[in-house]
């Protein structure tokens, strides 16, 4: 029996070549997209779930509202570990890590760079599961000066050579003890929060064993009891603050943690568990980029439409075509087939249709996931391993069942006399199904059309914003530390060259990395105003050279003394400590010094506001301080940057042969600040080309069965007078009107998306009805063209044969 | 064979009720060769397609080798069909995407005849029917001669006990219609029990009786000498 049915269905697959095109292409695109976001949303969703104590293990957050500023960040301070372990019986095991950059490393006089270093308790490697695959975990980090490094690190540094006891230093001179290795561990998994190639040991960082609950930089790891409910212990932690940083605000602020609260203000921890810290984590000092959420949400959504549309084509296909194959169900209900031998029979149809989309599919995953994987910067592969042919497989039966289910059991209810008898035609409601099935593909489309409009529109609006400072020309050196004093001698000269307009000594920069100085600060006698702030430590050079614009008063004079204790603040400070516009003059206390002084500024100068975070957040209060640290920022004026660039690098290596010249533009530097959102717009953009695409293809197939049936009245029409043009818009129309009632429902719903998106940027455009109205036009023309081509076709065909064949 | 007794079939629209068969009583015997004759809309098809199982009546009794059929649910219906009932169309009724062979062995592949004997049977058939040279072809390869032997091959390959045909002439040349109904009434005198709709009084005249109808009843029977 399956003989005859895979016959039929091979036969009448060759035989309606487009239909079986269109049905074959749609769901190898569907598969193929849906099957990638799969493999991206479960990567994103298996963040940290390696760890075999995932489940347990809570990173400890510090937050606090501070006169309406907000801090949160994942580092805390020393003390916490030790705090956690020592008063909570809950906490089984707690460990910590602190980033240190990318560090010189020296191994016999050879210099090797661009690893990253942490420094772990001995313990970490009990709560992360990470194995190492040389020495012991439990002991490589036990004592001052060890190292476990990658085993990548191992083949780079020591070649085939052990590399158990070898040495490594990261100071060329010998005022660092060198560090011996250890331990050697194989690879972090992709999939997990943080990625580092050498875990130091935290007892080598004398920081460590501070007790300061007031500066933090130690990212902190608490294990619970099995199941216990984290939020339980959280519930408890603001006794830890009380107990322990209570007593040091009032040293440092000179405030009880009462007199801290009465204004508002909040300061505390919470617990964020290690798997929702990729997803679902918000603080402002992650370790490596997060993922978010609501793209999963997107992705898979659009995953399920693309698919849901192309099943859709082919429901639509097969009930449109079902007159081609009524004569035959007649037939075989004659015979004595059972109806749900006839559902069979299509089921297998639909199967063998999705098994020639998968084989597609699967090459099209081949060849498409590089490319997703340079748009979306992941590592996802497809091997023809048993789990994901295995989902394959899966997807594929789904997609079948899913599609081939309403016309098996469409098909094969026919009553066998009218379709024997040649009086079969479907039912309204068949074609209401349809109706109903286009309305909601082109309702995807229409919404991801607008979708792909706004993040376009915001992004436009990112590059064109007036930023308040000039990111044009602006070459940053990423490393001018590397001098040490030479670097204003370096500046000097680099001042002398005609090609420089100017160069400002600062570390603090609006886009990409940059140093970041948090200050509690207050307006002269009161005290009890304090408001979280972000310093800027800079030159007199700092306001020209990026081009911000003074408010008011004056920028920094290096001939006035009295400048050392001057301060420039932004509009934004000026309002919040409520100068209003009489902001000069006055004066603000600010921390100093680890003693808890306080010392006052006098306001010289108001800049007007300029973005120096992402467009995400609001501006903030800044002041800014005549206290050059490091760091240059140098504004160019040639066409000619590559030969500036080359004669810097000549000046840079007379002074330093250790470390390279190394240098970004700022422009580009801010550009990367929207990468996420720049890489998901792109991504947007793919996927509404395959669904309007994979739409299109099964309007073009609904047109082409539409004009086939109505061909016997398109002749008659014609005989009557019709011209190609009535008979094109006769044909069209009926479908136009499906895409408008698809624009009119899909409108409110995307403005809603849409707004809830542009929510999380401070700075957005406004969603105005020419973005809707555009998308409309675009998916009625789209829908048009491709309905054209067959309407047109139908109106220029001799109505002589159609009616004769009738 | 048949007996059938007041039996009614009323086809209702919104607004118009048609009354197809009126209380109509006929009885069929084993190896009776029976025409069934009267104008477009007399009930004629109806009543074949009822016979057929392929549709149900609203009222009265049809005993089929004395089993009342006439409230069978389809599937009891589809299995008293594949076994017992061979069908011949004026339109043929062939499966465009089968060969010859294959619609002819369609029939035996519902009532689960191994692949082998099914071969065998096919085979037989063709070559009773003539066709066997054209085994390959497809439907539309064929003239429409040709098409109505594979389709009377395809009745009778399950060896039924009756066969129902529609108009088998109707569409074919009167020396095709000759050969089919030389066919039928071949098949007809090896014991197989034939009941034939048909508008020909030509064709009529092969059997051995024709009932007349007009308006859903009988009005006439003719035995034929």
């Amino acid at each position: 029996m399956f003989k005859t049915y895979f016959k039929i269905a091979i036969r009448c697959l060759l035989k309606n070549k487009v239909f079986s095109a269109i049905n074959i292409l749609g769901l190898s695109i569907g598969i193929a997209v849906c099957f990638i976001i799969s493999l991206f949303v479960q990567e994103e969703l298996s963040y940290d779930r390696f760890n075999t104590r995932a489940n347990d293990i809570y990173r400890i957050e510090f937050n606090a509202n501070i006169n309406g500023g907000k801090i949160n960040e994942s580092n805390v301070m020393p003390p916490v570990a030790q705090a956690l372990q020592k008063d909570y019986p809950e906490v089984k095991e707690v460990t910590r890590l602190r980033t240190l950059g990318k560090p010189h490393i020296w191994i016999n006089e050879k210099q090797f760079d661009g690893s990253s270093l942490v420094y772990v308790d001995s313990n970490f490697f009990n709560v992360f599961t990470i194995p190492l695959i040389q020495g012991n975990a439990k002991t490589a980090l036990l004592h001052p000066h060890s190292l476990v490094i990658s085993k990548e690190l191992a083949q780079s540094f020591f070649g085939r050579e052990d590399p158990i006891g070898k040495l490594i230093k990261f100071s060329k001179k010998n005022d660092i003890p060198p560090f011996t290795v250890t331990g050697v561990f194989d690879k972090i998994p992709s999939n997990s929060h943080f990625h580092f190639d050498i875990f130091g040991s935290m007892i080598t960082d004398p920081d460590a064993v501070s007790d300061s609950w007031l500066t933090s930089s130690y990212y902190t790891y608490a294990v619970l009891q099995k199941g216990y409910n984290h939020k339980k212990l959280e519930a408890k932690l603001p006794g830890m603050v009380e107990k322990y940083m209570g007593p040091q605000i009032k040293q440092h602020m000179g405030l009880t943690l009462e007199q801290f609260r009465t204004k508002g203000n909040s300061i505390g921890f919470k617990l964020q568990p290690l798997t929702a810290i990729h997803l679902h984590g918000d603080s402002n000092t992650e370790l490596e980029a997060r993922g978010d959420i609501r793209y999963i949400y997107i992705f898979s959504a659009v995953a399920i439409f693309m698919l849901l549309i192309a099943c859709i084509n082919f429901i639509n296909l097969s009930t449109a075509g079902a007159v081609k194959r009524a004569k035959e169900v007649g037939i075989r209900k004659v015979m004595g087939s059972r109806k749900q031998e006839l559902v069979k029979q299509f089921l297998l149809e639909s199967l063998l249709i999705t098994v020639i989309a998968l084989f597609i599919a699967a090459i099209l995953v081949q060849l498409a996931l590089p490319l997703f994987n340079e748009l979306s910067g992941k590592t996802l592969v497809f091997g023809f391993q048993l789990k994901p042919l295995a989902a394959l497989t899966l997807l594929g039966l789904l997609v079948s069942i899913l599609a081939g289910m309403y016309p098996a059991f469409f098909l094969s209810s026919f009553k066998p006399i009218a379709t024997l008898k040649g009086k079969f035609t479907t039912h309204n409601s068949t074609y209401n199904i349809r109706s109903g099935l286009i309305v909601f593909q082109f309702f995807i489309a229409i919404c991801l059309i607008t979708g792909t409009i706004v993040v376009y529109k915001q992004m436009q609006f990112i590059q064109n914003i007036k930023l308040g400072y000039n990111k044009d020309q602006l070459l940053v050196i990423d490393n001018s530390w590397a001098l040490g004093n030479k670097e204003r001698t370096f500046r000097d000269l680099l001042l002398n060259d005609p090609r420089v307009e100017n160069v400002t000594v600062s570390g603090y920069r609006p886009a990409g990395p940059s140093f970041f100085n948090n200050a509690l600060a207050y307006p002269e006698g009161r005290q009890n105003e304090f408001m979280n702030t972000l310093e800027y430590r800079i030159d007199e050079r700092y306001i020209p050279t990026l081009g911000i614009q003074m408010a008011m008063g004056r920028n920094f004079s290096p001939s006035m003394p009295t400048d050392s204790l001057a301060m420039i603040i932004n509009e934004t400070a000026a309002k919040a400590f409520g100068f209003g516009n009489n902001a000069i003059g006055k004066k603000i206390f600010r921390e100093h010094g680890d003693q808890g002084q306080h010392l006052g500024y006098t306001i010289i100068g108001v800049v007007k506001d300029f973005h120096f975070r992402s467009l995400h957040e609001a501006i903030t209060p800044l002041l800014m301080v005549l206290q050059p640290e490091t760091g240059l920022i140098i504004k160019v004026k040639t066409k000619d940057v590559q030969g500036l660039l080359a004669s810097m690098k000549k000046q840079w290596q007379t002074f330093n042969t250790v470390d390279a010249f190394s240098w970004s533009f700022m422009d580009e530097l801010y550009n990367k600040t929207y990468t996420a959102e720049q890489k998901t717009g792109r991504i947007l953009n793919i996927f509404t080309i395959l669904t309007i695409l994979v739409a299109c293809m099964g309007l073009f197939g609904l047109t082409t069965y539409t004009a086939e049936q109505r061909a016997k009245e398109i002749g008659i029409r014609k005989v009557l007078g019709a011209s190609v043009t009535q008979v094109t818009s006769m044909l069209s129309k009926q479908f136009i009107k499906l895409v408008i009632i698809a624009c009119i429902i899909a409108f409110p719903l995307s403005y809603w998306v849409m707004n809830q998106w542009l929510l999380d940027f401070a700075y957005r455009i406004h969603l105005n009805v020419w973005m809707f109205a555009g998308a409309g036009v675009i998916a009625i023309l789209i829908a048009l063209c491709t309905v054209s081509v067959q309407a047109i076709k139908a109106a220029l065909a001799n109505p002589v044969k159609a009616i004769r064949s009738e | 064979m048949i007996k059938i007794r007041d039996l009614e079939k009323i086809y209702r629209t919104e607004e118009v009720e048609t009354v197809a068969l009126n209380k109509i009583s006929i009885d069929v015997k084993e190896g009776e060769f029976v025409a069934i004759m009267g104008p477009s809309g007399c009930g004629k098809s109806t009543l074949l397609n009822i016979l057929g199982l392929l549709d149900d009546p609203d009222n009265g009794s049809f005993l089929f080798n004395n089993i009342e059929v006439a409230h069978f649910n389809e599937r009891k219906r589809a299995d008293l069909r594949k076994h017992n009932i061979g069908f011949v169309f004026q339109s043929f009724n062939l499966i465009d995407e089968l060969t010859v062979f294959e619609n002819v062995e369609l029939p035996l592949i519902y009532t689960g005849v191994k692949s082998g004997d099914r071969k065998k049977r096919v085979e037989e058939v063709l070559d009773k029917m003539q066709i066997m040279h054209r085994r390959n072809h497809y439907p539309q390869q064929l003239s429409g001669g040709q098409q109505q032997r594979v389709a009377v091959a395809r009745a009778v390959v399950n060896n039924p006990k009756l066969i129902l045909a529609d108009e088998p002439t109707g569409n074919l040349d009167s020396s095709n219609g000759n050969e089919v109904m030389t066919l039928l009434t071949d098949l007809n005198e090896q014991g197989t029990t034939i009941i034939m709709v048909t508008h020909s009084e030509h064709d009529a005249r092969y059997s051995h009786r024709i009932i007349r109808m007009l308006d859903g009843q009988t009005v006439l029977e003719n035995i034929m000498v």
